[in-house]
C-alpha cells in the first residue's frame, strides 16, 4: 500500500499571459490533514481545480494512492473519491437539507416515488455517526454557514470520499463555528479521511494540521509539517517578504463627535442602540453572528428601515430614507459580502470606482466625461495600490483583496465622511489584510471616521478606538482602548 | 504576438458577428435582386422596422436593466385607439398625440411602481415578467373593451395622419435611436441603469436609489411603447385593440438578436438597432425571393435561436480566453 494518499507531481497549468500551476508537486500522506496556504491568486484554487477535473494540467501527473488516473471531470473525480468543498456552498437555499443532501440522485420507491422516509433515514445515519445535531428536515436557508459546511462534508463522505479538499472553509463563520467544524474534520481524520484544506487563518491551521505547504506565485515554496513551523515563518513564505507587526499603529487622535445614533431600533433586529462616533476614530462593533451589527449598519446606510430612533449628523438631525439619502448625509458602506452586494463583478473597475458618485465625472452638468472616470479611477488604483492591468479590467478577475479595495476607492471617490465597514477583511489574504488597516488609518488621519464589524476579536481590538458590543439586537456594552481584551469582549458578547 | 492578434481578431468576429451576417444577407441578395440594394427599398426597410424598432429601443433599457416588459405590445393597441379616437371624435391631433404618449407612459408608471415596491434586497426572480404579462393582458381587455373590437378607421388629413408617413417614422426612430444612445453612454442616468443590470443590490448598497430607476425604465418603455402605437396608427390610418398583438416578443426578439443578455447588464442601444435592421432586412430579402409567410416564419424563428445561441457561445469562448 502506497503511503501518500495522492500525490502531484509536476503539475504545470498555464493561462493566457499567466502561468498559473509552475510544476507543481504535492505529496499528501493518508489518513493526514494537510494544509495549504498562500495569498490569494497564488494558485491554491487552480491547484484543487486541476485535482477536481475542472481544469486540465499542460503537464504533470496525479497518482491516487500510487496509481496513476487521469481526472477529466468532477464525476471523475467523485468516482476516484476526491471530493471538493468551496468557500462558498453550492446548495439550494430553498431546498431542505435532505433535499439538498440527495440533489441529483433523489432515491426513489418503486414506481418513481420519491422514498422521504429512507432519504431522510440516511441524513440521519450519517449526520448521528459525525455527531451532528442538524435536522435534515430544515431548509437549508435556516441553517447556519457552518451547518451548511458539515452538510457538504456529510455529503462527501455519503459519496465515499477518500480525500476531501475545503477550501476556506471557515471563512463565513464565528469563531465558535469554526471550533466546531474543526472538531469534525479531526474526527475525520481519526476515521481515517485524509484532508485538504486551505486558509488564511494561519490560527486555524496550525490547530489541525499536520503537514503545511506553502504556495506561492504558482508554485510550491515549501512542505514541512506544522510542528517544525512558526507563524511568522509561514507568513514570511507566502508573502516572499517578512511582515512587521499585524496591525499598524495610529497617531491620531478622535476629534468632536461627528455621527450620533440615538435609540434606533429596527423591528426585532436592533433595539434602541445609541452611540457617538467621532471625527477620526475607529468604532468597533463587536458580537457574535446574528448579534445585528450588520443589521444595525443597514439601518444607518438606508438599505433597512428604522422603526425608531433618530440620527444626527454634525448635530443636526437627518432622515435618512434610503441609500441615496445616506450617501448624500456622507455615508457609506462596504458590505460583508462583496461579491452579492459590493460589486458588480461582470463589470469593469472604473465603473465600480464611479457608481456612488457619477456626477463627480461629469462634465457640462450632466454628460458623462470618460477622462475623467479613467483619471479617478486609475487615481485609486495609483492611491490603493489595486493590482490590475488596465481600469477596464472587469472586477471579476481581481482578488478579494484587490476587490475590497476597489470598494473602499468607491466611497473614498463619493468623498463620505463616515464609512461603515462590514467584515472588511473577510477572506482575504494576509498581506492584503495589512494594506487594508493600513488604509483605514490612512482615512482616519484624513479626518474620515469609521465604524468597524468584525468577527475576529485580535482585527477588532488591533483596529479599534473604542468596542461597542451587541448581542441580540441590543447594546451590551462599550469597551475604551484600554480595557480592550478578547475576553472582556467575549464576556458581554455572549451575555 | 501573433497568437494576441489572432485572438483579437476571433474577438471581433464574435462580438461583430451579426454585423457580418447582415452584410452577408445584403450582399447575395443584391446580387439576386437588382430591387433590394435601392435607396427606395433601404427607406422602405427603416420605415417598416421603426415601429417595432421604438419599442424595442424603449425595452432595451428595461432589458438592459434585468427586467422585462411585455405589456409594450397592448401599450401600442391602447395608444393607437386613444390618438384614433381622439382624431376622429374631437378632431385634436396634437392633444390625441399627447394622450397616446401619456397613456403608455401611465401604464408604464404603474409597471414601475409596482415592480419598484417588491423590488428587495434579494436578486430578482423575474417578477417584472409576471407583472408585465397580467399589465399585458389587462390592458388588451380594457382596449377591447373601450373599442367593442371594432377597427377604428383614420378620415385622413392633419397633423396625426402625417407621422406614419414619408420619412417621419424613419426620424423618429433614428432621432429616437441617438437620444437612447447618448442617455444610455453618456450620463450617468444610463451607467446606473447597467450597474443595476449587473447587481441590483450592490447598487443599492452603492448609494442608488433602485426604485426610482426601476419606475423610470419602466415609463420609458410605456412611452415608447405609446409612441410606436402612435406611427403605426397614422401609416395604416387605423387603430384596432389587437395591433400589437405579438409586438412586444417582436421587439425583445431584436434586443435578444442584437446580442443583449436577458440576463441585464450587458448590451447595448447600438445592439438593438442592430438587432432591429438585421431582422427587417431578413424580412425584407425573404420577401423579395418570393418565399410565401410560413417559410419566412420558420427562417425567422430559426435566426433568433441562432443568435441567441451564438451570443452565449462568444461569451463562454471569451470567457475562457480571457480569465485568468
Amino acid at each position: 500500500m502506497c503511503e501518500f494518499a495522492l500525490e502531484m507531481l509536476g503539475i504545470t497549468k498555464e493561462f493566457p499571459g499567466v502561468k498559473a500551476l509552475n510544476n507543481v508537486t504535492l505529496r499528501v500522506k493518508k489518513g493526514t490533514i494537510h494544509a495549504i496556504v498562500g495569498e490569494n491568486g497564488a494558485g491554491k484554487s487552480t491547484l484543487m481545480k486541476v485535482l477536481n477535473g475542472v481544469y486540465q494540467a499542460e503537464s504533470g501527473e496525479i497518482l491516487i494512492a500510487g496509481k496513476k488516473v487521469s481526472i477529466t471531470d468532477i464525476n471523475k473525480a467523485q468516482n476516484l473519491g476526491i471530493s471538493l468543498i468551496f468557500q462558498e456552498t453550492n446548495m439550494i437555499p430553498q431546498l431542505s437539507v435532505t433535499e439538498n443532501f440527495f440533489l441529483g440522485h433523489v432515491k426513489c420507491k418503486k414506481g418513481g416515488v420519491v422514498d422521504w422516509q429512507g432519504m431522510q433515514e440516511a441524513v440521519k445515519k450519517v449526520f448521528d455517526e459525525l455527531g451532528y445535531t442538524i435536522n435534515p428536515r430544515c431548509l437549508v436557508s435556516e441553517i447556519s454557514a457552518a451547518e451548511k459546511q458539515m452538510v457538504e462534508i456529510a455529503r462527501a463522505i455519503s459519496k465515499n470520499a477518500d480525500i476531501i479538499v475545503m477550501d476556506e472553509p471557515t471563512s463565513s463563520l464565528t469563531s465558535d463555528e469554526t471550533e466546531r467544524l474543526l472538531d469534525i474534520v479531526r474526527k475525520l481524520k481519526t476515521q481515517g479521511k485524509t484532508i485538504i484544506y486551505i486558509s488564511h487563518k494561519l490560527e486555524e491551521i496550525f490547530a489541525i494540521s499536520d503537514m503545511i505547504s506553502v504556495q506561492r506565485d504558482g508554485e510550491i515554496i515549501d512542505t514541512k509539517p506544522a510542528s517544525e513551523m512558526t507563524t511568522e515563518e509561514v507568513i514570511e513564505k507566502m508573502v516572499g517578504r517578512s511582515v512587521q507587526t499585524e496591525y499598524p499603529v495610529r497617531n491620531t487622535t478622535p476629534g468632536e463627535v461627528i455621527l450620533k445614533v440615538e435609540s434606533v431600533s429596527r423591528k426585532k433586529l436592533v433595539q434602541d442602540v445609541s452611540l457617538e462616533l467621532h471625527k477620526g476614530e475607529v468604532l468597533g462593533l463587536a458580537g457574535l453572528v446574528g448579534a445585528g451589527r450588520t443589521e444595525f449598519a443597514e439601518t444607518i446606510f438606508g438599505a433597512a428601515k428604522m422603526t425608531e430612533g433618530t440620527i444626527l449628523i454634525h448635530g443636526k438631525a437627518v432622515k435618512i430614507r434610503n441609500t441615496k439619502a445616506a450617501t448624500r448625509a456622507s455615508i457609506g458602506m462596504l458590505t460583508e459580502d462583496r461579491k452579492e452586494t459590493g460589486l458588480a463583478l461582470k463589470a469593469s473597475i472604473k465603473h465600480n470606482i464611479v457608481i456612488s458618485n457619477l456626477k463627480g465625472i461629469c462634465s457640462a452638468g450632466f454628460w458623462t466625461n470618460s477622462k475623467k472616470e479613467n483619471d479617478a479611477a486609475k487615481k485609486y488604483i495609483g492611491q490603493l495600490k489595486i493590482q490590475t492591468p488596465s481600469v477596464n479590467q472587469t472586477a471579476v478577475n481581481l482578488s478579494g483583496g484587490n476587490q475590497q479595495k476597489v470598494i473602499i476607492a468607491k466611497w473614498l471617490f463619493s468623498d463620505v465622511d463616515i464609512l461603515i465597514m462590514d467584515e472588511p477583511t473577510r477572506g482575504i489574504d494576509v498581506g492584503a489584510k495589512y494594506e487594508i488597516y493600513c488604509l483605514i488609518n490612512e482615512l482616519v488621519a484624513q479626518g474620515k471616521s469609521i465604524i468597524l464589524i468584525s468577527s475576529e476579536l485580535p482585527e477588532l481590538i488591533g483596529m479599534s478606538d473604542r468596542v461597542i458590543i451587541m448581542h441580540e439586537g441590543r447594546q451590551k456594552g462599550e469597551l475604551s482602548k484600554a480595557e480592550m481584551t478578547p475576553e472582556a469582549i467575549m464576556r458581554l458578547a455572549v451575555s | 504576438m501573433g497568437k494576441m492578434k489572432k485572438n483579437k481578431i476571433s474577438y471581433l468576429l464574435l462580438d461583430y458577428g451579426l454585423l457580418l451576417a447582415l452584410l452577408l444577407i445584403i450582399v447575395v441578395v443584391s446580387f439576386i435582386s437588382e430591387n433590394f440594394f435601392s435607396t427606395n427599398n433601404m427607406l422602405n426597410i427603416l420605415r417598416q422596422v421603426s415601429v417595432t424598432g421604438v419599442m424595442a429601443l424603449g425595452v432595451s433599457i428595461v432589458i438592459i436593466a434585468g427586467h422585462m416588459d411585455l405589456s409594450i405590445g397592448s401599450i401600442l393597441s391602447l395608444s393607437g385607439v386613444v390618438v384614433m379616437t381622439m382624431v376622429n371624435d374631437y378632431s385634436m391631433d396634437g392633444v390625441g398625440v399627447l394622450m397616446a404618449l401619456g397613456a403608455g407612459a401611465a401604464v408604464g408608471l404603474i409597471n414601475g411602481v409596482i415592480i419598484a415596491a417588491i423590488t428587495g434586497k434579494k436578486a430578482r426572480t423575474g417578477e417584472s415578467f409576471i407583472i408585465t404579462y397580467g399589465m399585458q393582458t389587462a390592458i388588451a381587455a380594457f382596449t377591447l373593451l373601450v373599442t367593442n373590437g371594432v377597427y377604428i378607421n383614420g378620415k385622413g388629413g392633419g397633423f396625426h395622419s402625417q407621422i406614419g408617413k414619408g420619412m417621419w417614422p424613419i426620424i423618429i426612430f433614428v432621432g429616437m435611436a441617438i437620444v437612447f444612445y447618448l442617455l444610455m453612454n453618456k450620463t450617468p442616468f444610463g451607467r446606473t441603469i447597467y450597474f443595476i443590470g449587473n447587481n441590483e443590490p450592490a447598487a443599492r448598497m452603492s448609494g442608488v436609489n433602485v426604485k426610482f430607476y426601476t419606475v423610470a425604465i419602466f415609463v420609458i418603455a410605456g412611452f415608447c411603447a405609446g409612441l410606436a402605437g402612435v406611427i403605426l396608427s397614422s401609416r395604416v390610418n387605423a387603430a384596432s385593440s389587437t395591433a400589437g398583438n405579438g409586438m412586444e416578443l417582436d421587439a425583445i426578439a431584436a434586443v435578444v438578436v442584437g446580442g443583449t443578455a436577458l440576463t441585464g447588464g450587458k448590451g447595448g442601444i447600438g445592439r438593438t438597432v442592430l438587432g432591429v435592421v438585421v431582422l427587417g432586412v431578413l424580412q425584407n430579402a425573404l420577401h423579395i425571393l418570393n418565399v410565401t409567410t410560413y417559410p419566412q416564419m420558420i427562417i425567422r424563428g430559426s435566426i433568433i435561436v441562432l443568435a441567441v445561441l451564438f451570443d452565449v457561445l462568444a461569451g463562454k469562448i471569451k470567457e475562457k480566453g480571457g480569465k485568468v
